[in-house]
């Protein structure tokens, strides 16, 4: 059987009294792309840096390919490739001479091995400029640059979308995907803001107060869904389409500018209509909208606490 | 092993790419030349004596000594010296040779304390800029140990003040032959030792000379290291060590009584005062010193290593 790309066994941080993290348990398939999901202060980017090393772990343990951080850094760590936080770089130095610098440090990097990153991300142009001068985008991708350039079976980004703007993360979304899908990797990708990455990922895991709380598959979450759907409806008059939401279907609705927006099934909304319909109220507009992963997000995390 | 040169490499790399390195080393430059200008033109020094008539030069130097320390009483002693040299020469009836390049070399091993103080500015923000700059996270996210990385970064240390230290050599070596020439490839003065006048190599008082000032420079370098490794602070470290090199014989001085001061790091740090004069305090050896100049740079380096691998690296 195939090993996990990564695999995350009972990963525990303890500060002081304080667990931080309270042992976490996951794995992530090569060609996947992961979405790590958290408010801030969650301990998203303490079990980042546990993942390679920069912070000890108190208990458990992570793998990658089967090899042990905590106990076969070298090979384990091998692996993978990472932005931790900032895609933070020489400021001084070009953004050629940053890779020549981390290229040394890696075994077997070629000079053709780092055109190809650089060609990958889209980045020949600057390449010869002082990272000083560069936007974050062009940081941003920069480090993702740095972060392949030993062809890594996991890669690991740290809110990479941090201050990008649109145009930005539809780039970096490219990138990824091209990534997972053509070269195998997994990708690892956190972030607070739910709606910047969910089009990007294939699962998302969502952690809060230190604990995965669970993990979504994106693409099924939304069609499976028999979930309620909030629908709103622009009808007169509104208080009798209200009443007969109440009587006929036991549905409570409230009134918002001339709008009533009520939760209901998809197969409810012809009945919903045909009996407005009965009952001569004139229907203006009706809007369905699904119960989005951001909304689920939400009600899964309620509020952030770090006890 | 080719991992290690590679890491020193490029701790290298990032120290010469910087421009304020370059400022560095414009700024001794400048200040050796400004020092041999000076020289030359308001010196008292003499380039060469001729074959035939040297005798009669240093007579009439001697002449002209005297008459100076009878207008100026301070130049007394200073002047004293200088004619008990000329009379070495006479006496011994050695030609002396004149001033030039070499002894230009000797004289500019006031330069190290300049050296000395560029390695702890480099050393003091070897370890704390990569945490400054958020760079450490890359560092240390390699199949590499932390050991063998805060090893790169202290051996990049001591090679910088070595190319330093070169450069001071070189670059006084080629000013002092400008202005003064060159005397011969080793050539031999007679200078005020321990046992009295002595006829010694200019060559073997440069390497004395410049060797026992570099033991300061790596002791203090290696703190420096310690701190900013230590502290994450570059500023930190370069205001202690600075202020303990300008500060430590002061220091030593204001416990000399007590028994514990032969401990003091700063006791022990001018290895010369064995060769010439007596020992700061009472009780002091070479072997003694030694000792506890190795313990000091252990504890330095233990403290760097102890830390800098076992720490949390966690945002700023």
């Amino acid at each position: 059987m195939e090993k996990p790309a990564m695999k995350l066994i009972d990963l525990k941080k303890t500060i002081g009294k304080n667990e931080i993290i309270k042992g976490l348990n996951f794995e992530i398939k090569s060609g996947e792309v992961f979405g790590f999901i958290g408010p801030n202060g969650a301990g998203k980017t303490t079990t980042i840096r546990m993942m390679v090393g920069l912070i000890k772990m108190s208990g458990g343990d992570v793998q990658i390919l089967g090899k042990s951080i905590k106990n076969d850094y070298k090979e384990a760590i091998k692996e993978v490739g990472a932005i931790v936080e900032n895609p933070e770089m020489y400021p001084f130095m070009t953004g050629m001479q940053n890779l020549i610098h981390f290229a040394r440090m890696l075994p077997n990097v070629s000079k053709e091995r780092i055109q190809e990153v650089i060609s990958l991300v889209g980045l020949e142009k600057a390449i010869k400029e002082k990272v000083g001068k560069y936007s974050l985008g062009m940081r941003q991708r920069l480090g993702i640059a740095q972060a392949l350039l030993h062809n890594p079976s996991v890669l690991i980004l740290d809110e990479p979308t941090n201050g990008l703007d649109p145009a930005g993360i539809g780039e970096i979304r490219y990138y990824i995907r091209r990534l997972a899908e053509e070269q195998n990797v997994a990708v690892i990708i956190s972030s607070h803001l739910l709606s910047e990455i969910e089009l990007m990922c294939d699962r998302i895991g969502i952690i809060k107060n230190g604990e995965l709380i669970t993990i979504q598959n994106v693409h099924d979450a939304a069609d499976t869904e028999q979930d309620s759907h909030q629908i709103q409806m622009e009808v007169t008059p509104a208080e009798k389409a209200m009443e007969l939401l109440s009587t006929e279907y036991e549905i409570e609705a409230v009134l918002k500018s001339d709008l009533i927006s009520f939760q209901s099934q998809r197969e409810e909304i012809p009945n919903i209509i045909q009996t407005f319909v009965r009952n001569d109220i004139s229907i203006y507009q009706v809007e369905v909208s699904r119960a989005t992963l951001e909304e689920k997000f939400f009600d899964l995390i309620g509020e952030n606490v770090i006890e | 092993m080719s991992n290690l040169v590679n890491l020193i490499r490029n701790e290298i790399n990032k120290i010469y790419i910087q421009k304020s390195t370059w400022i560095m080393y414009i700024l001794l430059a400048v200040i050796i030349a400004g020092y041999g200008m000076l020289t030359s033109f308001f010196g008292d020094v003499r380039e060469d004596y001729s074959q035939d008539s040297w005798r009669a030069e240093l007579q009439e130097e001697n002449e002209e000594l005297t008459k100076e320390m009878e207008e100026e009483e301070l130049l007394e002693d200073f002047n004293m010296g200088l004619i008990e040299q000329n009379n070495y020469y006479l006496e011994n009836d050695i030609q002396p040779a004149g001033y030039d390049a070499w002894q230009f070399v000797m004289e500019m091993n006031i330069m190290l304390s300049i050296v000395s103080l560029l390695t702890i500015i480099i050393a003091a923000g070897i370890v704390a800029n990569e945490f400054r700059w958020g760079t450490i996270k890359l560092l240390l996210i390699r199949p590499i140990s932390r050991s063998k990385i805060l090893l790169s970064k202290y051996l990049a240390v001591l090679l910088f003040a070595l190319i330093t230290l070169l450069f001071v050599v070189v670059f006084s070596w080629v000013i002092g032959a400008v202005f003064f020439g060159v005397q011969g490839l080793n050539p031999q003065i007679v200078m005020d030792k321990v046992g009295g006048l002595e006829y010694v190599s200019v060559i073997h008082e440069i390497i004395t000379n410049y060797g026992y000032k570099l033991v300061n420079l790596v002791m203090m370098a290696t703190f420096a290291f310690m701190i900013s490794s230590i502290f994450r602070n570059s500023a930190l470290a370069i205001g202690t060590a600075v202020f303990l090199m300008m500060a430590g014989n002061s220091i030593v001085s204001f416990f000399s009584e007590y028994a514990w001061a032969k401990y003091i790091l700063f006791a022990n740090t001018d290895l010369s005062q064995y060769a010439n004069d007596a020992p700061w305090v009472d009780g002091m050896t070479l072997p003694f010193s030694i000792m506890v100049l190795l313990v000091y740079f252990v504890v330095f380096l233990a403290a760097s290593w102890g830390i800098f691998t076992k720490r949390d690296i966690a945002g700023q």
